[in-house]
C-alpha cells in the first residue's frame, strides 16, 4: 500500500505537466502539440481501438479526437479535471458516437455474440504498467456485477440498458452498480 | 416517463462511462448544470474512466502522428470563451442552452469540426495516405512535403463546392507558391475510358492542370499537386477520354473560383 501511495506522486507530476503541454497548445505551440501527442496518442488511440474493435475506423476517429484536442485547446479549464482525462474523455466519446451513430441492429447482434466475459478481456490486454496494475486490482475489489457493468459499459461500448439485457439484470440494479462500482474504483486509485 | 431527482442523480455513473441514450444524456446534463453535488461526482468519474481509458493504451500505427501534426498545421484553434465560463452563461431552457452553445467540461457538441477544417484535414490526410503507394518513397515524401508547403502557405485559400457529378471538389490554392492542390470526394466512379482532368482557367483559355487519379475505397481521390496557378484562375474539373486532353472537351462539373 505505502508503494502505491509513493508511486502516485510522480503520476500526479506527470499529470501537472501534461496539463502545461495543453495550456502551450491552446496558444499555438506546436512543439507542445507533438510532445502531448507523444505522451497521450496511445491512450487516445487505445481506448477507441478498444471500444471499435476495427484498428482502421479507430485509427479515423483517433485522427479527429487529436485534431479536435488542438482546436479546442483553449476550451481546456485544469480546474475541472487534468489534460489527460479531457482528451480520453473526449476519445471514448467520439468512439461511442461512432459505435451509436453506425451500428444497426444486426451488427450489434453479431459483436453481441463475440463479447466474452468482459473482464477476462480486460485483463488480456491491460498492459502490464504500473498504473494498469493498479487498476487491475482495483478492479479485482469490485463485486462481479460492478465489475461487468462497468467493464461492458466502458470498454465493450453499450449503453447501461444494453448492460442490463446482457447479464439479465433489472435496469436501476445496474445504474446503481456502475454508481458504485465507479465509487469503489476512484477511492482505490486514489483519484480526487 | 419523467425520471426524479433521485434517479438523475443514479444516472451519474452511466452517464460518465457515456453509456446513457442521447435523450437520458441530454436529460442529465440539463441537470448536472443545477446539481453541484452530480458536478463533481462526474468529475472524479471521469478521472475514474480515463484510468481506465489509460490501461487500455496501445501503440498507434506510425503514420497517425504524421497527419495529426500536419493537419494541425493548416487548423485554426478556438479563441477561449471570455464571457462567464460556467454553463450558466445560457439560461436553462434558453435557445443558447437547446442548441448546446454552453458546453461544460463534459458536454460537448456531437461534432465540433467545422467544415472547413474537417476539408483540410481530409486532404492531408490523404496527402500523407499516399505514401509507399507507386513511386519511390523518396519521391512521395518530396511530393508530400510540397502538397505540405502550399497548405501551410500563408496565404493558403480554401475553396470547395458541389459538382454535377456528385459529391465535393475541393481547393487549397496559395498565390504565393503559385500552386494549387486539389481533392475531391463522392464523385462518380468513371470506366476506364475516362478520367477526371484538373484546368486553371480564365475566360477564353483553359490550361491542363493533371489528371485526377481514381477514388480509393473510401470515395476520396488523393490530392493532386498542380504548378501555374495564376492571378485570376479559376480551377475546373472535366470528364475527357482517359489520358486527358489538351483541352477541355465537355462542361466542367466543377468550377472553384479562386480569390486574387
Amino acid at each position: 500500500m505505502c508503494a502505491a501511495r509513493s508511486e502516485q506522486e510522480p503520476a500526479e507530476r506527470a499529470d501537472a505537466a501534461l496539463d502545461t503541454l495543453l495550456t502551450h497548445v491552446a496558444k499555438g505551440d506546436q512543439g507542445a502539440f507533438e510532445a502531448l501527442y507523444d505522451q497521450l496518442a496511445a491512450s487516445v488511440y487505445g481506448v477507441i481501438r478498444k471500444v471499435l474493435r476495427n484498428p482502421s475506423q479507430a485509427e479515423e476517429v483517433a485522427q479527429e479526437v487529436l485534431l479536435e484536442v488542438w482546436r479546442t485547446a483553449s476550451r481546456f479549464d485544469p480546474a475541472r479535471g487534468s489534460a489527460a482525462t479531457w482528451m480520453l474523455t473526449i476519445a471514448h466519446r467520439r468512439a461511442i458516437d461512432r459505435v451509436r451513430t453506425e451500428e444497426a441492429a444486426a451488427a450489434r447482434e453479431q459483436r453481441t455474440a463475440q463479447v466474452p466475459t468482459a473482464t477476462d478481456e480486460v485483463a488480456e490486454s491491460v498492459e502490464a504498467s504500473m498504473d494498469a496494475e493498479r487498476l487491475r486490482r482495483c478492479l479485482a475489489g469490485l463485486t462481479e456485477l460492478q465489475r461487468e457493468s462497468i467493464t461492458l459499459a466502458y470498454y465493450g461500448g453499450y449503453s447501461y440498458a444494453q448492460v442490463a439485457a446482457l447479464l439479465d439484470t433489472a435496469l436501476g440494479t445496474i445504474k446503481t452498480r456502475i454508481r458504485d462500482g465507479l465509487t469503489r474504483l476512484r477511492a482505490c486509485l486514489g483519484v480526487s | 416517463m419523467r425520471l426524479r431527482r433521485r434517479d438523475l442523480h443514479a444516472l451519474a455513473g452511466a452517464y460518465a462511462l457515456d453509456a446513457l441514450d442521447d435523450a437520458e444524456r441530454d436529460r442529465f446534463e440539463r441537470h448536472l448544470r443545477r446539481c453541484k453535488a452530480c458536478e463533481n461526482e462526474v468529475r472524479g468519474f471521469a478521472a475514474t474512466a480515463a484510468a481506465l481509458g489509460r490501461a487500455a493504451a496501445a501503440e498507434p500505427p506510425p503514420a497517425l502522428k504524421e497527419r495529426v501534426l500536419a493537419a494541425a498545421t493548416v487548423t485554426r484553434q478556438l479563441p477561449p470563451v471570455t464571457a462567464t465560463p460556467r454553463w450558466r452563461r445560457a439560461a436553462p431552457g434558453s435557445r443558447a442552452a437547446r442548441r448546446g452553445t454552453s458546453r461544460t467540461f463534459w458536454t460537448m457538441p456531437k461534432i465540433a469540426t467545422g467544415i472547413a477544417a474537417v476539408a483540410l484535414a481530409a486532404v492531408v490526410a490523404l496527402a500523407v495516405i499516399t505514401i509507399g503507394t507507386n513511386n519511390s518513397l523518396n519521391t512521395e515524401r518530396a511530393r508530400n512535403q510540397a502538397i505540405a508547403a502550399v497548405l501551410a502557405a500563408p496565404d493558403a485559400q480554401i475553396v470547395s463546392g458541389p459538382t454535377t457529378e456528385g459529391g465535393t471538389a475541393t481547393v487549397v490554392a496559395s498565390h504565393l507558391a503559385g500552386k494549387i492542390v486539389f481533392t475531391s470526394s463522392g464523385l462518380r466512379v468513371l470506366p476506364s475510358s475516362q478520367v477526371y482532368e484538373l484546368w486553371f482557367l480564365r475566360p477564353g483559355k483553359a490550361r491542363a492542370a493533371g489528371l485526377v487519379p481514381p477514388a480509393g475505397v473510401t470515395g476520396s481521390t488523393a490530392p493532386v499537386l498542380a504548378s501555374g496557378l495564376e492571378t485570376g484562375d479559376s480551377v475546373g474539373v472535366t470528364v475527357e477520354p482517359a489520358g486527358g486532353t489538351t483541352a477541355p472537351t465537355t462542361t466542367p462539373i466543377v468550377v472553384l473560383a479562386v480569390q486574387a
